[in-house]
């Protein structure tokens, strides 16, 4: 799930970055860029963080 | 044309009043406008001069300089202008050459000395992260924060300085930093994207340069500001020789990358000439390129890491960890506000010409945001805890330092204040989500004030810029002022967000990708029995404070 967590997260910057290719208004690219940002921090907190939590030392 | 600018130039000296203008000068061919309107004095006064008409300027006598000079009038006068040929005397070109070295000496003086400022604040980070610490990793602590400025350096000196500024070329206040030529791009819909520089490897060949020195200089304080980031939220388990590993790779890779698109002109800067997003991606003093870089990887490393023994019980809940000396973290945190005043107003890189004298705006602004972050922090945990707890004031005092250092020299100080006091509650509230929802062990808060406000300040950029600054007319290669969306600019705040995005979703990715392979092959953490033990002795092999009778630990909670 790790690995998966750093693709999603990457993939939203690579999303929020392409805005500007995908868009030439400025409210889309807004719209493309919160969602990237979204993406990214949905993989660090939703599925990396998690990922490493599972055998945290403190659940020992 | 040289001798129509000399012409202006000494026009306006005369107006000012100078020992050179105290010599005859031409007779103006108009009236004298008013005082308040200089610029058109210059304009009809100009007249060409020759070599013949200074040979008319005399200096003060010598035994006029032999009785002292008490009220300043008589030094630095047309005696102190060098000459190329003393046979011919002072010419025109002599003239030039000191107003033009005149010009750039303040902006070298300028940038050096706030660099040295900006040096000094790995003193404020040490004692931060050590005060944080518990005693029995004093050591440890102090040692991580004394040789991450060396490492970094080393790194950035063999490669780093040339990826961030080895295309950073042309910049008028360093002299034109010429030798900083080459920056390599690829076409992406359409237009290029700078990705990386590649002048400057060991400031070897045409880099030995003056104004190529005063830029690494600066810019190295900048990246070990980064670096020193990291140390404080691993403190206390991490592998001193893996710490050494990290910091290497950061100050030679991760940090300057995302230097180079944001500051060394690379794909973010150029967001606004490319795509018309505002000025493209501004970032004045490094909310995003410093802190939030550092704060993105301290979180990465968090993750790798784990928590401490003992900071979680075994249902999650978290148990405070208090460090054993809060005198030194909150004169950790005025060293660092010192040092802030080179950080943010040094990043204009001059004092002289191309607006560089909006200086003082930036100073004032960093010291305002400053005092309202303490301020919003302290009485956030004032009212939410009972008690305006002492670290957590600290750390919202440097939450409001870190969310201006963006915004510094685009906005005004009412826009600062707003900014501050928002940056002393954000980063209250951020500890308390990273420490019980993510549950994530941040030693002295980096993630939250560096990380969280980092972000804020770059944001901040697209929301305040009040679009009065003016640095030579234009900014990332877009003429005209930063402007906010509070002041009709919505592009601007695409561009920052868009530099966000890339600080969390790549500079996060590119620094959890080396250090989980680096936790793989090397391992971050030291055993049970060394963090148990403290780290000082394991690791260091002496204690921070030998005469100290230091507490044993269980090992669970």
């Amino acid at each position: 799930m790790a690995f998966v967590g750093i693709v999603v997260t990457l993939a939203g910057f690579l999303v929020a970055a392409g805005s500007v290719g995908f868009a030439a208004a400025n409210g889309v690219r807004l719209v493309i860029v919160l969602l990237g940002i979204a993406l990214s921090l949905g993989g660090i907190f939703g599925i990396l963080n998690p990922a490493y939590q599972k055998d945290a030392v403190w659940k020992h | 044309m040289k001798r129509l600018v000399l012409a202006v130039a000494l026009a306006w000296l005369t107006g000012a009043g100078s020992a050179v203008a105290q010599t005859p000068a031409p007779a103006p061919a108009a009236p004298p406008p008013a005082a308040a309107q200089p610029t058109p004095v210059a304009a009809s006064a100009a007249k060409a001069i020759t070599d013949e008409d200074l040979k008319s300027i005399s200096g003060p006598k010598p035994e006029d300089k032999a009785k002292g000079d008490p009220a300043g009038t008589i030094t630095g006068t047309v005696n102190d202008i060098p000459v190329s040929d003393s046979k011919k005397g002072l010419a025109l070109d002599d003239l030039v050459n000191t107003v033009g070295q005149n010009v750039i000496a303040p902006n070298f003086i300028w940038t050096l000395i706030t660099g040295f400022l900006v040096m000094f604040m790995q003193a404020g980070f040490a004692i931060v992260e050590t005060g944080l610490a518990r005693a029995k990793n004093a050591n440890h602590t102090m040692m991580m924060n004394f040789m991450v400025y060396g490492v970094g350096m080393l790194g950035y000196w063999i490669i780093g300085f040339a990826i961030q500024m080895g295309g950073v070329a042309p910049n008028t206040n360093l002299g034109g930093l010429a030798p900083l030529n080459h920056e390599v791009a690829i076409s992406l819909f359409g237009k290029n994207w700078g990705l990386f520089g590649t002048q400057g490897m060991f400031l070897g060949g045409a880099t030995y340069d003056v104004g190529v020195m005063v830029m690494f200089l600066f810019q190295m304080v900048f990246m070990d500001t980064a670096l020193t980031i990291v140390t404080g939220t691993a403190a206390e388990r991490w592998r001193y020789s893996a710490f050494i590993l990290s910091s290497l790779f950061m100050g030679a890779f991760i940090y300057p990358l995302f230097g180079n698109w944001a500051w060394g002109g690379g794909w973010l800067a150029t967001l606004g000439a490319s795509y018309g997003l505002g000025h493209g991606y501004c970032d004045f003093a490094g909310s995003g390129v410093v802190h939030s870089v550092g704060g993105v990887t301290a979180l990465a490393m968090a993750i790798i890491i784990g928590p401490r023994i003992g900071k979680y019980s075994r249902t999650g809940k978290p148990n405070a960890i208090p460090g054993h000396d809060i005198t030194l973290v909150l004169l950790g945190c005025f060293i660092l506000a010192f040092g802030w005043f080179g950080f943010n107003p040094g990043s204009t890189l001059g004092a002289a010409t191309s607006g560089n004298l909006r200086i003082s705006s930036v100073a004032v602004n960093t010291m305002l945001a400053g005092m309202a972050g303490s301020f919003s922090g302290m009485y956030y945990m004032w009212i939410r805890y009972g008690k305006p707890d002492a670290s957590m004031t600290g750390n919202a005092f440097l939450a409001g330092l870190v969310a201006i250092t963006a915004p510094s020299g685009f906005v005004n100080p009412m826009a600062s204040v707003i900014i501050g006091l928002i940056a002393g509650v954000l980063v209250c509230l951020s500890c308390e989500v990273i420490e019980r929802k993510a549950k994530l062990d941040d030693v002295v808060g980096a993630i939250s004030v560096h990380g969280t406000n980092g972000i804020w300040g770059v944001i901040s950029v697209g929301l305040f810029a009040d679009g009065r600054s003016n640095y030579a007319g234009a900014w990332n290669g877009v003429p005209g002022s930063v402007t906010g969306l509070f002041y009709g600019d919505a592009g601007q705040l695409v561009a920052q967000l868009i530099g966000v995005a890339t600080l969390i979703g790549f500079v996060f990715t590119f620094s959890f990708v080396f250090n989980a392979i680096l936790e793989a092959v090397w391992g971050h953490r030291v055993t049970p029995e060394v963090e148990l033990q403290g780290l000082d002795i394991p690791e260091m092999g002496a204690l921070g404070y030998p005469e100290f009778v230091l507490r044993e630990e269980a090992a669970t909670v």
